[in-house]
This record gives C-alpha cells, structure tokens and sequence, in this order.
C-alpha cells in the first residue's frame, strides 16, 4: 500500500500523459543536455581565453569608454548648442519676415505681442502689447506711447476677425515713429551747425534752422503728416531773402528732403556747400 | 507755492530795491543760471515777482494738485497740430470767452507745454499770483491743470478742446499732487509689463512676485500718492440687521495714501497681504492710469 499526500496520484497521471503526447522528445532530453554542458564548456574556455588575451588593453578600452562618455556628453551640449542656434536663427528670420513674438498669458485667455522697432538695420526699441481674448477681443496692457492712437487704429481694423491686420497697423506706427525718432538723433549727432528749432514727441513735425553760406538764416519745416512713413510730406523754407526758397538750387534740396531721410538728405546739402 | 509763501516773495522783491534786485537773486542761487537770464529785471517789480512765482512753479511741479482731464473725439487734423498753430488757436478761443486774461505759453526741452493763465474779471486785471497752470504734450491727450476755479472751468477746458482740435474733454479721474508721477503713469514711461516667456514657477512665492510685477510694473514706479474708491453698495454684513435691511446704498469713501502708492500696492502683492491674482480694484490704477473709482453693486464705473 501507498501512503501519497491527496492530488499526487492525479498528478502523476497529468504527467504520464504531457509525456506521452510530447512524444520521441522526451527521450532526447538528457542528450540535448549533455549538449548544452558541452557548450558551455567550449564557451567558457572561449572566453578564459580572451580574458587571457585582454588585460593590455584593458586600460585603453575603459579609457575609451570614459573617452566616449565625454565626447556623447559634449556631442549632446553641441547637439544643444546647435539646436538652440537654429531655434534662435528661425526666430530672427521669422522677425525679419514680420512675425512677432509672441506668448500666451493669463492661462491662455490673452496674448502678449512683441513689437520690434528697427531703422536702418539697427533695433530701437520694443513694445509689448497684450490682447485679452475672451469673452471677445480687447486691448488689455501695452507700453505703446499715448501719442500712438491705438484705439482709433483697432477701431479700424477689425479687432475680432482680423488681429494680423490690426497689430500690421500698429507695427507700422510704430516703426514709423521709431524711424523718424532716430533720424532726429542722428541729425543731432551729424549736424552740430544746423540747430533744431522745434520737434514734438510724434516727431510729425521738425523745424530746423540752417546757415546759408552768406550768413543767412533759413528756417526749414518739415511736416510728416503721414504717420506711418518716415519721409516728410510736406518742406517748407522761410527766409529774410524772399527770392532763396525759389532759387533752382533750393527747390531741388527741398525736394531731396522729401525723398531722403534728412540725416542724409543734410550731408548731401552740406557736401554741395549750400548750407554751413 | 501756497498763497502765503507768495504774498511773501510779493513783499520781499517789493522791499529790495531795483538795483541790488539781480545780485539778490544770484546770491540766492535757487535759480538756474539760464532762467536768471530769462528775467527781465527792466519791468515792474510786480511782474518780477509773478515771473518768479512762475519760474518757481515750473522748477517744482510736485506741489498744489493737478488733475487730469482727457481730450476725446479728435478731429482730422488733430494728429498735426503744432506749437505756433496751437497757441494761436488757445489765446485766441479763450480770450473770445473771456476778455481779460493774461496767458503765456511756453514749451519745455521734454516736450510739455506749460501755460499760465492769469484771469481777470470785468473790473480787475488778471490776477497773476492765483494764476491756473496747465501743462499738455500735443499729440497725447492728457491734460494736467492746477488751480482752476469752478468758475473759470468750463471756459478754459473749452479752449483746450477746439486748439487741440478736439470735440470733447472729460475728467480723467486722475489727480495728486505730483505732476510727474501722473506725468508717468499715463505715458507709461515706466517699466511696466514684462512680457517675457517665464516657466511655472512651482513656489507660490515666486509666482506672487511675478504677479505682482506683472500688474504693477518693474523699477521705479511713478510716486503715485493717493487713491480714493467711493462705494454706492449695499450694505453687507451679517452683525447689523438695522444697516443691511435699509435699501438705500451704503455711502462711503476709502483712501489708500502713501509716498509711493503702487510700490505700496505691489509689495503688498508680492508679500502676499493682497491676493493674486491682483484684484482689478488695485490693478485698475496702473492699467487705467486713473486713480478716483466709484464701485456700484454690479460694476466699477466712473
């Protein structure tokens, strides 16, 4: 008599038949596994024997590892590096090509604009300009001067379909404005002997005053009615000699005024001994 | 300059006689070189003395109270408006609304338009020591105006409206005794928004900093002094049965006062006594540029 723990014999007769469908591999295991020993054996001696062969360069290859750990860590920086400079040219460009930046804020419910000035190839100063979004559009803060008439321009352009147009607009005034500034700067800087009577804050209007070669005074008024150009609309000159502002050589400097910035268009007039 | 302090210079100038009159002045060294040349010390001694008085007020604009007015509804041709042209419009519209008036004008280096108005009536000439001042920069439309009367009022606003080629002016709801820190706060010409791209910023200390910044602005901030919040609202509050059953709304005034208010205000943003997000009561006052509200049950108006 047998005194199996219950389930053994079921068990027992599981296996019986789990062998019997497996079939002729049964009978093959203990080879295959003389053949996996004999393996392994080869294996081993396999790799003794490279061990043997190795601890010259042993050094060299953790050297190498160290080597490559550095160069991934750099290449990973360069790869950074270049990255971010790629990044940074595509944000110049996209600039150049009259794109803004530009951010959400306020948990996406406004956006805050970036507006560049630049003349002449130099930036001048940028305004920021935030629109809130929802319930509909609106200007909420800016920086943007109060001698730019921001509201009338978004009355007319469409602030709720159209903001490109709109913040185009408002670019342009600005840019405008900077451009007309900076001329005013430079005909400062430039122009020491000619003496700026009067200017205001749009720089819309400028009264210089010039010294004809003569020893005459002549005021010149230049009207820039026209706020989104940097060039006169209008030049006006008064003098004590009535006949100077019709003279040939005066109404062809008036009219290079009006074409050219004035910084300019007064190193040309100066070259041409017309003015001190 | 208080009225006092002006009888006084009346009576000291009046005391000097002619002659030593410029050397006193000199030695005195309150004035610029430039602006000692600008007197005309062959005149009366009483325009002297309003010269003076004159000088004084633009040297130190922080005085007295300005408020500010807003002009609205440009013309065409308000954009293009210069000096010569709006003196002549201005001089000429106010004295067709009164005849006795003295008014000088005169530009300074930083754009402003500075005018004084000395107003006479019927039988006396123009009062030049209670003179008004009223300073603008053509092309904006803010108007700052010191020392006018209710009477005089409506006929000096009416000529700032047709020579800047405007149809209407109206209260800007801005007023204190510093002309440059309103100056400021409505040319923004402070560091204000800044509109950079900022990481969330886990801390809750950091972010009340951004905040406050972000309202406020960065730097120095206009010396805003004062801001007054006039409540029309029912009274709420759950002790006094009497006070909250009455349907009239409950009427009273807070002022919040300080040497600079927003700094004031934007400390205590970012210190967190004031809650960020900034409530639009505070944040109004540099968004708007206004610093007079009144607050009605459903919306902060005026």
């Amino acid at each position: 008599k047998c005194f199996l723990p219950p389930g053994v014999l079921s068990h027992l007769s599981l296996l019986e038949v789990q062998a019997r469908s497996r079939g002729s591999q049964v009978p093959q295991q203990p080879s295959r596994v003389k053949e996996l020993k004999a393996k392994v054996e080869a294996l081993t001696s396999q790799r003794d024997q490279l061990k043997a062969e190795a601890p010259v360069d042993k050094q060299r290859v953790d050297g190498e590892d160290e080597e490559m750990d550095v160069d991934s860590e750099s290449s990973e920086l360069f790869h950074l590096m270049a990255r971010h400079s790629e990044l940074m040219d595509l944000l110049h460009a996209h600039n150049l090509i009259g794109g803004y930046d530009a951010i959400t804020t306020n948990r996406g419910k406004s956006m805050c604009f970036s507006l560049a000035t630049q003349y002449e190839g130099v930036y001048l100063d940028t305004y920021n300009l935030e629109l809130n979004l929802k319930p509909n559009v609106r200007i909420s803060r800016h920086n943007i001067p109060p001698f730019i008439p921001l509201n009338s321009l978004a009355e007319q352009s469409d602030l709720q379909t159209d903001v490109r147009a709109f913040l185009a607009t408002v670019s342009q005034h600005l840019n405008a404005f900077a451009g007309r500034r900076q001329q005013l700067k430079l005909v400062k800087e430039q122009h020491k002997s000619v003496e700026v009577m009067e200017s205001n804050l749009l720089c819309s209007i400028l009264v210089l005053m010039f010294t004809v070669p003569k020893k005459t005074p002549l005021l010149c008024t230049l009207e820039y009615t026209d706020h989104t150009r940097c060039l006169p609309t209008q030049v006006h000159l008064n003098c004590e000699d009535e006949l100077l502002p019709d003279s040939p050589k005066w109404k062809k400097n008036c009219s290079l005024l009006m074409e050219v910035p004035v910084h300019r268009a007064l190193t040309a007039i100066k070259k041409a001994s017309d003015i001190i | 300059m208080d009225n006092s302090a002006k009888h006084l210079l009346q009576r000291l100038v009046r005391r000097i006689p002619v002659s030593m009159l410029k050397s006193t002045l000199d030695k005195w060294e309150r004035l610029t070189a430039e602006k000692r040349k600008s007197l005309d010390f062959t005149q009366s001694k009483w325009i002297i003395t309003q010269e003076l008085v004159a000088l004084y007020i633009t040297e130190n604009p922080n005085q007295g109270m300005w408020h500010t007015f807003q002009l609205v509804e440009p013309e065409d041709d308000a954009h293009s408006v210069e000096l010569m042209q709006f003196k002549e419009l201005f001089k000429s519209h106010l004295r067709e609304l009164q005849r006795n008036v003295s008014v000088k004008i005169k530009k300074h280096t930083d754009q402003a338009v500075w005018i004084r108005v000395a107003w006479g009536d019927g039988l006396s000439s123009p009062n030049h020591l209670k003179a008004t001042y009223v300073v603008l920069y053509l092309q904006t439309p803010y108007v700052f105006v010191n020392a006018l009367s209710s009477k005089h009022k409506p006929l000096l606003l009416q000529a700032l409206t047709l020579s800047t080629r405007h149809q209407q002016i109206k209260a800007a709801n801005l007023s204190g005794q510093k002309l440059t820190a309103l100056r400021d706060l409505l040319m923004r010409q402070y560091q204000q928004v800044k509109l950079r791209v900022e990481k969330v910023q886990a801390e809750a200390s950091a972010n009340r900093h951004r905040m406050a910044r972000e309202t406020f602005g960065d730097g120095m901030l206009p010396a805003l002094q004062s801001a007054v919040f006039k409540l029309e609202t029912k009274f709420k509050g759950p002790t006094n049965e009497a006070m909250t059953q009455r349907d009239e709304p409950f009427i009273c005034s807070v002022k919040f006062s300080s040497s600079n208010l927003l700094e004031s205000l934007r400390h205590c943003a970012s210190s967190g006594i004031a809650s960020t997000p900034v409530t639009p009561m505070l944040s109004s006052i540099p968004l708007k540029g206004r610093n007079y509200f009144v607050i009605t049950d459903n919306v902060l108006t005026a």
